[in-house]
């Protein structure tokens, strides 16, 4: 009897230790992304698949001894172009001034590269994958499994050699991929891409007066969160809705951001839509049109539509 | 005169059509029939076909011919009818004919099931197609507007669905957009903020 559970105290002890070490080196090769993309000189291309729709961006990013300047170029028509210097985000319009908002990353980029690891290990366990091989490269597979079923996963690839990231799957509770980036091409250098050292020195308009905010005095309330997701204090104002909009939340768990509007009723069913990851619910009752935006489920959308009160 | 009646007597011979009073003086003039048959007979001669037109009293030898066949006699035989009407009803009331008429009315009942449970599986996906509730890209494009000039009532009446469902998507496109921007505007010391009550969050929990 002493030896059987001798025995069982051993494998269970086997099974921890080694599901810990799992964690452990799924964790480690989340740094080495997060630096990649941090510390490299690189131009990249990548395309973001979002059902039959491709969009393709080309990114570059360097950096110097004290500064750190980033690009994203959207290679379709539609679209506008993003510069980072360090701390200030610029996009550049063609028809009015640049609009620049205050933020350490570009949050058109998958924010998995530059959320602080404590952030995501609280969302996610990080397991590591199989090899294999992508566009020519050795990759390694990276799988960040959520802690709470409500929540996508995320597939992570990345370059064996480098740690760079080679392709991120947004996967749903039923392990569909809902969206996919993909990096076409991938150029490393010691030195900053030449293009970006222009930009660095170039005259950018300094940032506007903070964004009016506006405490939110809205006779509705929001009853619910979705598990580790928090209101976000004082959104913007949103002038161009200003008219329709009775009440607005806006909610992050950190990684993802989720807005809740509500508006008078059209007379219109209740429909879900997606653009990718992104879910659209639209709620018609009690006089009332509540939208849910945000990469949750449906489910979890409806839930939060229902909380409006 | 003749040769008026010859020139669209020939031209009648190769087939060309005959106005009314042409054909009522054709009719009444047994002259110009045989006129007509002898032009039809050239025409065929000419043409090296094997038989010639036929005549214009072929109607007579048909009479003549039709005469010469036997009349043939139809009777119904009735007492043969009725014999197996008798031994019919006599089978349908006896008892070994009961159960094969059950068993044949059983098979068409499956058979109808069979074939009712087909179309009616068929029909929930034609009912779900127009209105799928979980587009994959609506936001992606609208929808051209139809042609005006395929207008018809049904038309219309898409028409006015189709109108109301780009108000919508133009719609939810703004909502979009206004979260696109919630999420840029989102500051830096909210992030943090939100760090910072996102790693007091589990412990408040863990108190609770």
């Amino acid at each position: 009897m002493m030896r059987f559970s001798g025995v069982c105290s051993a494998i269970v002890l086997v099974v921890f230790s080694t599901l810990a070490q799992a964690e452990q080196a799924g964790w480690a090769l989340f740094d080495k992304v997060q630096s990649a993309v941090k510390q490299y000189n690189f131009d990249t291309s990548f395309v973001v698949l979002k059902g039959s729709n491709v969009d393709t961006y080309r990114w570059l990013h360097g950096r110097t001894d004290g500064q750190e300047i980033e690009h994203l170029i959207p290679l379709d028509t539609s679209g506008v172009d993003i510069l980072r210097r360090d701390a200030l985000v610029y996009y550049l319009l063609t028809d009015r001034p640049a609009f620049v908002t205050r933020s350490d990353s570009i949050p058109e980029l998958p924010a998995l590269f530059f959320e602080p690891k404590e952030n995501i290990s609280r969302l996610y366990n990080a397991v590591a994958g199989s090899s294999s091989v992508m566009s020519g490269r050795s990759a390694q597979l990276l799988r960040l499994t959520a802690k709470d079923a409500s929540r996508y996963n995320y597939w992570l690839w990345l370059d064996d050699e480098t740690g760079f990231p080679l392709r991120i799957d947004t996967l749903s509770e039923q392990q569909n991929a809902l969206e996919r980036w993909l990096v076409t091409h991938m150029q490393i250098s010691n030195e900053m891409p030449e293009n970006l050292r222009s930009l660095m020195a170039a005259e950018l308009p300094a940032p506007g007066d903070s964004v009016t905010r506006t405490a939110v005095s809205s006779s509705h309330q929001l009853t619910w969160l979705p598990q580790g997701y928090t209101q976000v204090e004082e959104p913007a104002n949103i002038p161009q809705l200003e008219n329709s909009l009775l009440s607005y939340w806006l909610l992050s768990d950190g990684l993802h951001q989720v807005s809740v509007f509500v508006q008078q009723a059209q007379r219109l069913p209740t429909q879900a839509y997606r653009d990718g990851a992104t879910t659209i619910y639209v709620q018609n009752a009690n006089q009332l049109e509540v939208t849910v935006i945000g990469p949750v489920s449906i489910e979890t959308a409806r839930q939060l539509a229902a909380a409006v009160h | 005169m003749s040769s008026e009646h010859q020139d669209w007597l020939s031209a009648a011979s190769d087939n060309k059509p005959l106005t009314k009073a042409q054909l009522d003086s054709l009719l009444r003039d047994t002259e110009l029939q045989s006129t007509l048959e002898r032009y039809h007979f050239i025409g065929a001669t000419i043409r090296r076909e094997a038989r010639g037109p036929l005549s214009a009293d072929f109607s007579a030898e048909v009479m003549a011919k039709i005469a010469d066949e036997p009349a043939y006699q139809l009777k119904t035989d009735r007492d043969l009818l009725q014999r197996v009407k008798a031994s019919v009803a006599a089978a349908a009331n006896g008892r070994w004919l009961q159960p094969v008429a059950q068993g044949a009315i059983a098979a068409g009942v499956a058979l109808m099931a069979v074939f009712g449970v087909q179309q009616y599986q068929q029909q929930p996906e034609d009912m779900l197609s127009p209105q799928p509730l979980l587009q994959t890209q609506p936001i992606a494009g609208f929808a051209t507007p139809v042609s005006l000039s395929q207008t018809t009532v049904s038309d219309r009446f898409a028409e006015q669905e189709q109108q109301a469902m780009l108000e919508q998507q133009k719609r939810l496109q703004a909502l979009l957009n206004a979260h696109r921007q919630q999420v840029r505007v989102m500051e830096q010391e909210q992030q943090a903020n939100h760090k910072a009550e996102a790693n007091t969050g589990p412990e408040q929990n863990e108190q609770q």
